[in-house]
């Protein structure tokens, strides 16, 4: 029978990589488990609050969206939209090359990964540097992220240091601290020199016209410290209506995501510099990008469009503990990127109908998930929309024979007696590789098929 | 740029105009996301201390205590502005002085006094802002970072701070040193930022 790919990904991925993998999401999920009980005695309560403020907000969009513009343009940012990913790269580029940059600092941002935007810019000649340790890393080495927060969860210190060595940040070093002082003498220069710096935005405020950044780093601070030009690319689910649902938002987002309080910086960007408050960026642009939310708001997934991009539901993952996140083959990997991977694929639906089979629906990722997103729910709603759109489904038992029985009463009945013969039949003698490991240990239990039917026949004759 | 605007906001009321109901906006107390050993904390700036240690901002309450410090941690360029004169004349016996931050002198100037526009006791989080930090790298560069807390600007919770943001380009709140996990799971400080993170409580 052909493999998913998931499951062949998982097979084939190296040891090491997998151990670290399963060993730094299972410490993700203790951490927060332990944080969330210790600090709230009804944790889920909070999550159901956090959910229905996030539902509000998506919900009303078309309100919100249009206050959040209003008000970042009163505090003298530009905005602009940008309907599909190519058109967002050429909005980034288009300001760069009108202001002359040339040189750009990034912070982590998942959109900016969803729309390519790196190899966009040097595409046009522009250098562009991913200034968070883990995206760095990710550049240098021409990989893509295999964890919404800890990017480089598949890669070794010994990995690292190679690839420092090649780029020519000093000789051979795995030693982690060395390895991370060595990136802050390196981005130093990187900050100073940028014309510009580019993030993404956890939180817009509609009402307070803020955007909300957080790093744990310092990385997004800096982009925000040394360059005249701040651009901001923000996926138009991010808006939620006012600074007071932050107060709910900020406390998950850094216990779900690393087990903090509160992450080390929470920036609140209100707009440029001012004549009496000089110090940051004199212009400020903020990108809204459709790439296909829209669409998604649209359609009865609209749910996940809450996800505020925390990896908890990565870290809780049994399948994504064992497969890795390069084997969801694109942006966003784990449970999370099961739902949205597919739907941000647009019309390419299809190449990627079958991540959301890559799941047993135990659940977890619901439980976990500081949104209440029904992420569950949802993989099936995409299961289903697979099947009717005729995508390729390896790996899926043909249900044919089951299905028949299943619809006739008459052939269930037959089975359900028939069967019976199973239990005369010696199971260990048979010559089925598979089942032979499973018997050495277990037996099955006796036949006991339409016993409830007959139970039930009785009862009712009562 | 405008059709682009006028094409997403479309979609977007179009995909809600289907709706039957949409969410209403959840109303909610201002301490819902308290946690819940706050309310045995009567006091906030004994609590904002006990959370700031944990979190890794070093705390003090008096400027001699601040300098002993600074002096064990061997910098060598300190900045102070201009009307720290005391506290500035204590760190003139252990390293060179500056009340002036320039872009020439960043990766010279070691450690750096910024006053902050308030505290956050529930998570020990400093808060700074284009007004009382006048040049952002000031308290980003330097290895040592020691923010000027003023008793009377503690605020006793993340709501409360929330509902009191002044108007200003940029807050932002500090909770704790710059820190990465990102090479295997391991906590390093001082990425980009400080490496050292403190407070001087006045």
């Amino acid at each position: 029978m052909a493999e998913q790919k998931v499951e062949l990904f998982a097979r084939n991925l190296d040891h090491g990589v997998q151990k670290a993998v399963r060993s730094n999401s299972a410490a993700g999920t203790e951490k927060r488990y332990s944080v969330l009980g210790n600090d709230y005695t009804a944790p889920d309560d909070l999550r159901r609050l956090a959910g229905q403020i996030r539902q509000h907000a998506i919900e009303h969009l078309d309100t919100y969206l249009e206050q959040a513009e209003q008000s970042l343009k009163r505090q003298g940012a530009h905005v602009h939209y940008a309907v599909t990913a190519e058109d967002a790269c050429r909005a980034v580029s288009d300001i760069l090359q009108k202001a002359g940059a040339k040189k750009v600092v990034k912070s982590k941002s998942m959109i900016s990964e969803e729309i390519h935007l790196n190899d966009h810019l040097g595409s046009v000649g522009i250098e562009s540097v991913e200034t968070d340790l883990g995206e760095y890393i990710i550049q240098i080495d021409g990989d893509h992220p295999s964890h919404i927060v800890k990017p480089i969860i598949h890669k070794n210190r010994r990995d690292i240091a190679r690839s420092f060595e090649r780029e020519g940040l000093g000789d051979y070093n795995d030693d982690p601290e060395t390895i991370t002082r060595r990136a802050r003498v390196f981005m130093r220069d990187k900050y100073l020199q940028a014309d510009a710096g580019i993030t993404g935005a956890n939180f817009v405020s509609a009402e307070g016209g803020r955007l909300v950044l957080v790093t744990n780093e310092g990385n997004s601070r800096f982009c925000l410290a040394a360059p005249k030009i701040h651009i901001a690319l923000v996926g138009i689910e991010k808006v939620i209506p006012s600074d007071a649902e932050l107060a709910v938002l900020l406390n998950l987002l850094g216990r779900s995501a690393t087990g903090q309080q509160l992450t080390v910086y929470t920036e609140f960007i209100n707009g440029p510099a001012r004549t009496d408050r000089p110090s940051g960026p004199r212009e400020m642009h903020v990108i809204f990008v459709d790439n296909e939310r829209s669409k998604i708001l649209a359609s009865d997934c609209r749910e996940i469009l809450r996800c505020i991009r925390c990896g908890a539901c990565l870290n809780v993952c049994p399948v994504y503990r064992q497969a890795s996140g390069h084997a969801y083959r694109s942006v966003y990997p784990g449970p999370v990127g099961a739902v949205l991977s597919p739907l941000l694929a647009g019309k390419n639906f299809k190449q990627l109908a079958d991540l959301p089979k890559a799941s047993s629906l135990c659940g977890a990722c619901n439980e976990v998930c500081p949104v209440d997103i029904p992420i569950p729910d949802l993989l099936l709603k995409l299961r289903n929309r697979g099947h009717e759109e005729h995508a390729p489904s390896p790996g899926t038992p043909p249900m044919g024979a089951f299905a028949k029985l299943a619809s006739s009463p008459m052939l269930w009945r037959f089975a359900m007696k028939s069967n019976k013969v199973m239990n005369l039949v010696p199971l260990e003698k048979l010559p089925l590789p598979y089942l032979q490991p499973w018997l050495k240990t277990r037996t099955l239990p006796e036949w006991r098929g339409g016993e409830f039917r007959t139970w039930m026949k009785d009862r009712r004759k009562k | 740029m405008s059709t682009a605007r006028e094409q997403i906001l479309s979609s977007v009321r179009a995909a809600l105009a289907p709706l039957p109901e949409r969410t209403p906006r959840p109303v909610f107390s201002k301490d819902a996301a308290e946690p819940q050993w706050l309310a045995a904390e009567a006091d906030s700036i004994a609590l904002f201390q006990k959370r700031a240690e944990a979190t890794g901002t070093k705390c003090f309450t008096d400027i001699e205590s601040c300098a002993a410090w600074l002096r064990s941690q061997g910098v060598h360029t300190v900045y102070i502005p201009a009307p720290l004169t005391r506290l500035a004349s204590l760190c003139a016996e252990f390293c060179k002085v500056t009340s002036e931050y320039t872009r020439a002198c960043v990766n010279e100037i070691d450690a750096a006094f910024t006053p902050a526009a308030g505290a956050i006791a529930e998570s020990g989080t400093i808060i700074l802002s284009d007004k009382s930090t006048p040049d952002r790298l000031a308290a980003l560069a330097p290895w040592h970072h020691i923010a000027l807390v003023s008793r009377a600007e503690i605020h006793r919770t993340i709501a409360d701070a929330l509902s009191a943001m002044p108007d200003d380009p940029n807050l932002i709140w500090v909770t704790g040193p710059s820190k990465t996990a990102d090479v295997e799971g391991i906590l390093i400080q001082g990425v980009h930022g400080p490496g050292a993170q403190a407070c001087l409580i006045l």
